[in-house]
């Protein structure tokens, strides 16, 4: 034995020596080892500080219910992952590891003066201290708790890495590769079933890869499952949840182990579908709770072997055994066979298994029967250890350098429990074990509670002749509980595990007590005096082991967050320089700046060409539905609150859309193309919703109704054409329809062709102007785009967007559903109580209409405001007051929801509600600004053109 | 009259190509959806024979619900509109856009956002299904070979979604 490596055995690859870096420290390892057992072989114990005392920490486990031994893994810019178990991180060439929460350093860290403070920082202490004054807690008391108590750094740059993801189906899943999960996937691996089995390890193999007896045998699985053409085999796999109807997630890591970053995903999200799920999660072994138990080189017997047996490498010269399970009996034998110095075994059993007693005495092993360690000796490592016997105040100190614990076995039912299969509660094992399913799942080998570890007695706590009260014997490692937190919180009156848990944060850290949850229970139940099924049973949730928000982000970055729902036309205003902005998931074009315009200059020169000229918008993004069959127009008339069966076909009409509420939810124009057969607009964000409710409608209230919806939104470019000139550039493009105001009034739409390709012409207007909606099939809409500019050109058409669109629609009182109106907006409310139909029998949304506080004055309604100085422009949003001399907080009786500068009325206008709006006209209210008070004049809301004499020519 | 306007499509022409798998867009064609609770007034209207089972295709028409069957046929088709019948066609040719994932891994790429089970998804299905958030009608119309029917504006997300599950691992 050279330092704590062994001369030979475990699986690691001696030929390949590996140079990497924990605190800026080298040290060699082997291929195959984890960073933990490389460090262990270097002599090195101390892996962290705990979470709020600071003590120092070393390791307890072997794998991923690791608690203490966190680290952060940096590799280059970007690449820094905090809170990594040590055990579970593979060494590579060139690996930098850091231990958290210390400083300066590891070995002193001035925060351990918390460990002498334990007195003063029961549990619930930062709760109980740091309630007064409140404004102290953002800038001071929440910064330094944070500093003190924390885990590793979050990463602050952008993560360079990119991740796959990927859906799978299998008739049989296996979750954990050890013994009973292999066997599982032999017996299916004959079928045609499609099987996968996952695993968290570098290599498959579980509790098999600690025992050298079983390689063999692993050997020759693997070499049958790897042949077996229906099994997949994942490793470094880890199922982190388990969703309805046999879903599973998990996360495969591909690059985190390798020295060389290569351009492949890091790592890749499974998401799984199983016929039959069988979980072989295997069991974790307890911790015993005694004053001393997290020193660093006490952990627990079954990692102690696995170091042995699996990496080669001791974790002391001469160790010692706590007892109160078998298994540790047998930990410990084999470190006597290797080599090892096993210096006492204490079981705090008074009689064990004659076989084990026999075992030791061949081994020279001295036993101490019906005896507990009482304490341990050493800071930064374990320097021997004081026992006395149960019920007992003699004392004797045992020289070692290791202390190995066995407390019995936890079954693994984490993922069984996502999937809420009930749990049972077992005497013997003193631990929940799975009981019935509520999917097609099964649990095998030791998470099933039907593994032999041998037998053992479950305690609570060891027996001690000291004062409990003046202990820090732990539970929780990660989130520094001990028994005496969980005492107190017992005293406080809390009698649920579940309170007992929020209280003391026990189980509550990153391992979600994987080795100390049972512990808590127990001695919560010894507490109370009830049985442990009395006291409860916290309930485990995704994820397993915490994963990267990468690989649950999956390809969902950057370019591939979320689709940008583009017209055919935005390439042209992208060309053409135009600033955009997001509606919805589209991208529309808000202004197009000429020459180093700002956006008020741009949007002035769009208004003023509309109502001087002509301009042209892409309105593409509006929601279009066909609404096709013999009862089309009786469908609308249920839905739409004015009367449609009457309309012609050939002419328009503007449709509101109530919810059942009353409030109105959508609106739009919309033609009858023929007797049964309408084209209907909608808001560009309201497509997807108002298809939905009324696809809702049709189904479930009215499906005798011979009528269908198809969305058709994407299927036609439209193309805005606005402005005195409009019908001039139309004119010589249309074929097939006469556009002379008499043949084409205002609302009606005409079918024909444009520039050779059939067209649904709409003369409809939101701004006031002459106008018409041209609608092409979308792959014509860019050609026809240009084609128009081209005819226009000399009659100065001009490009314009939502913004100059906004204003143009203002200018007019037209509103802006989900802009002047919020959700609790009726008809009457926005001014529009001429869109309802009063003789309709019945419309969506009519009976609420006429609930009483509907219907009651006083209500808000939409008015238009214009400010006293007419160059002030309100902000949107601001509040409303009638008299501003009263006192803060101030009566508000109103908001502005639409603002802008009028170009062509020369001031700003405004559109607001206000409360009995429509009978305060000519009225003066205030807009208090932070700096000033602003005075405005109730007015109607039609600011341009009230008689609409520019509409009809 | 000037000249014919030109088409643009959402996407171009190959997306990718290599590693076992081309990504690419299909050409232009016609496309109707049709609506009826009476299928056999519709084949009489229209003189084809719409598939029963829904998730399944025949023809050109895909089955997609009780009452909906996606018809796709040569650019230019036009149908009879069924005035008065109790049944709905709507012209949709331009609304969607078809990729053509084709090769040994094709269903591999598919696999990275849609989750159906491409194993059991046979030659001649057809499904409105998703790809992560992205409604899409897939079908199957060959061994190693999907067409993905997409709304036009959501094609250049979808495109660069499926190339970057192709892109190979360097």
């Amino acid at each position: 034995m050279s330092g704590f490596r062994l001369d030979q055995g475990g699986r690691v690859d001696r030929s390949r020596s590996i140079s990497f870096s924990f605190d800026g420290v080298t040290y060699q390892g082997f291929a195959g080892d984890t960073l933990a057992s490389a460090l262990l072989a270097n002599g090195v114990l101390l892996f962290g500080r705990s979470f709020k005392y600071h003590r120092p920490r070393g390791l307890l486990g072997a794998g991923s219910e690791e608690p203490n031994a966190l680290v952060s893994v940096s590799r280059g810019p970007g690449r820094h992952t905090p809170n990594l178990r040590a055990t579970a991180v593979e060494v590579y060439e060139g690996l930098t590891a850091k231990s958290q929460n210390r400083w300066p350093s590891l070995k002193t860290d001035l925060g351990a003066i918390n460990d002498r403070l334990g007195m003063f920082l029961p549990a619930g202490f930062y709760n109980k201290t740091f309630m007064w004054p409140r404004s102290f807690w953002d800038k001071l008391y929440e910064p330094a708790i944070r500093r003190m108590a924390g885990l590793g750094e979050a990463p602050t740059q952008e993560d360079p890495d990119h991740y796959g993801a990927v859906y799978a189906h299998c008739d049989l899943l296996i979750v954990g590769a050890g013994p009973a999960g292999i066997d599982a996937a032999l017996e299916a691996s004959g079928t045609t079933k499609r099987v996968i089995l996952i695993d968290e390890q570098d290599e498959p193999g579980g509790g098999a890869l600690d025992d050298p007896a079983l390689w063999s045998w692993l050997k020759e699985s693997l070499k049958d499952l790897a042949a077996a053409p229906n099994v997949t085999v994942l490793s470094r796999t880890t199922a982190f949840g388990y969703y309805h109807d046999n879903f599973i997630g998990a996360v495969e890591r591909l690059t985190d182990h390798q020295a060389e970053l290569c351009s492949g995903p890091r790592e890749k999200l499974w998401r799984i579908r199983a016929g039959e799920v069988i979980l072989a999660q295997g069991a974790i072994e307890r911790p015993l709770v005694f004053a001393g138990n997290d020193v660093p080189g006490v952990m627990l017997a079954s990692a102690a072997r696995t170091f042995l047996q699996r990496y080669g490498v001791v974790v002391g010269k001469s160790v010692a055994l706590m007892a109160a399970h078998d298994s540790g009996w047998r930990d410990a034998f084999a470190h006597a066979r290797a080599g090892v110095n096993v210096a006492a075994i204490i079981d705090v059993r008074a009689t064990v298994d004659a076989e084990l007693l026999a075992d030791a005495e061949a081994l020279g092993i001295a036993v101490r029967l019906a005896h507990s360690v009482t304490d341990v000796h050493g800071r930064l490592g374990v320097k021997g250890i004081t026992v006395s016997p149960n019920g007992g105040s003699a004392e004797s100190r045992i020289a070692c350098d290791a202390l190995l614990m066995a407390g019995g076995w936890t079954p693994s039912v984490h993922l069984w429990s996502h999937s809420k299969g009930s749990l049972a509660w077992d005497d013997a094992l003193g631990a929940y074990v799975p009981d019935q399913p509520n999917e097609k799942v099964r649990c095998v080998g030791a998470c099933s509670g039907k593994w032999n570890f041998g037998s053992g007695l479950v305690i609570d706590t060891l027996p001690t002749p000291r004062d409990q009260s003046r202990i820090k014997a732990f539970v929780d490692f990660q989130n520094d509980v001990t028994a005496k937190d969980i005492h107190l919180a017992v005293r406080e009156g809390f009698k649920s595990i579940e309170h007992i848990k929020r209280y003391t944060t026990t189980g509550m850290a990153t391992d979600q007590g994987k080795t100390s949850n049972l512990n808590g229970l127990q001695i919560a139940s010894q507490a109370l005096g009830r049985h442990v099924t009395e006291v409860g049973l916290t309930t485990f949730r995704p994820p397993y082991t915490p994963q990267t928000f990468g690989a649950l982000a999956g390809h969902a970055q950057g370019d591939l967050f979320q689709p940008t729902r583009k017209t055919c036309i935005d390439g042209w205003a992208e060309e053409h320089g135009a600033v955009f902005e997001l509606v919805a998931q589209w991208r529309r074009a808000r202004y197009f700046p000429q020459g180093g315009e700002d956006m008020h200059a741009a949007v002035n020169r769009e208004c003023r060409a509309v109502r001087s000229a002509v301009g042209i918008f892409d309105a593409s993004t509006l929601g279009k539905i066909e609404v096709v069959g013999p009862d089309a127009a009786e469908f609308l008339n249920r839905m739409y609150t004015n009367p449609w069966k009457a309309l012609e076909p050939g002419r328009c009409r503007y449709g509101l859309l109530l919810r059942e509420d009353g409030f109105i939810t959508d609106d739009g124009v919309s033609a009858r193309l023929a007797p049964d057969r309408f084209h209907l607009t909608t808001t560009t964000g309201g497509a997807a919703r108002v298809l939905n409710m009324m696809e809702d409608y049709l189904q479930t209230e009215w499906p005798e109704l011979d009528v269908w919806l198809t969305s058709t939104t994407e299927q036609w470019a439209v193309i805005a054409l606005q402005g005195p000139m409009a019908r001039k550039v139309l004119e010589p493009l249309v074929e097939g329809i006469d556009l002379s105001p008499e043949m084409f009034p205002h609302m009606a739409i005409r079918e024909g062709t444009i520039c050779g390709v059939p067209t649904r012409l709409f003369r409809v207007s939101f701004t006031g102007e002459l106008g018409f909606e041209i609608n092409v099939p979308a792959a014509y809409g860019r050609a026809l785009w240009e084609r128009l500019m081209s005819a226009g050109a000399a009659l100065g058409i001009t490009p314009y967007g939502t913004e100059a669109m906004h204003v143009l629609r203002a200018e007019k009182g037209f509103i802006i559903v989900g802009q002047d109106t919020d959700g609790t907006v009726t008809p009457n409310d926005a001014g529009l109580d001429w869109a309802v139909g009063k003789k309709k029998p019945d419309f969506v949304g009519k009976r609420s209409l006429a609930r009483p506080d509907i219907a009651a004055a006083g209500r808000k309604q939409l008015v238009g405001l214009l400010t006293d100085d007419p160059a002030v422009v309100l902000e949107e949003g601001a509040q409303i007051v009638a008299d501003p001399a009263q006192a803060i907080p101030m009566t508000m009786i109103g908001h502005v929801t639409s603002s802008y500068w009028s170009e062509a009325l020369g001031r700003s206008i405004a559109l607001a509600m206000v409360e009995g709006g429509r009978q305060r006209m000519g009225e003066m209210l205030y807009v208090p600004m932070p700096d000033r008070v602003l005075r405005v004049r109730v007015s109607g809301m039609v600011f341009y053109d009230p008689e609409g004499v520019r509409l009809n020519v | 009259m000037s000249e014919a306007l030109a088409r643009t499509d959402p996407v171009s022409g190959l997306a990718f190509a290599g590693q076992g798998v081309t990504l690419s867009l299909a050409g232009p064609m016609a496309r109707f959806s049709l609506r009826t609770r009476q299928p056999e007034a519709l084949e009489q209207l229209l003189g084809i024979e719409l598939p029963r089972k829904i998730g399944t295709s025949h023809d050109g028409a895909a089955c997609l619900g009780p009452d909906e069957w996606l018809l796709r046929a040569p650019a230019g088709t036009t149908l009879a509109m069924g005035t008065g019948l109790p049944l709905a066609i709507t012209e949709v040719s331009e609304r969607s856009v078809c990729l053509i994932a084709e090769g040994a891994r094709a269903a591999e790429v598919l696999a990275a956002g849609c989750p159906l089970d491409l194993d059991r998804f046979a030659v001649g299905r057809a499904t409105r299904t998703v790809f992560e958030t992205v409604e899409i009608v897939l079908l199957r119309t060959g061994d190693m070979r999907f067409e993905v029917e997409v709304w036009r504006s959501f094609a250049p997300w979808l495109s660069m979604a499926l190339e970057s599950a192709a892109r190979p691992l360097r």
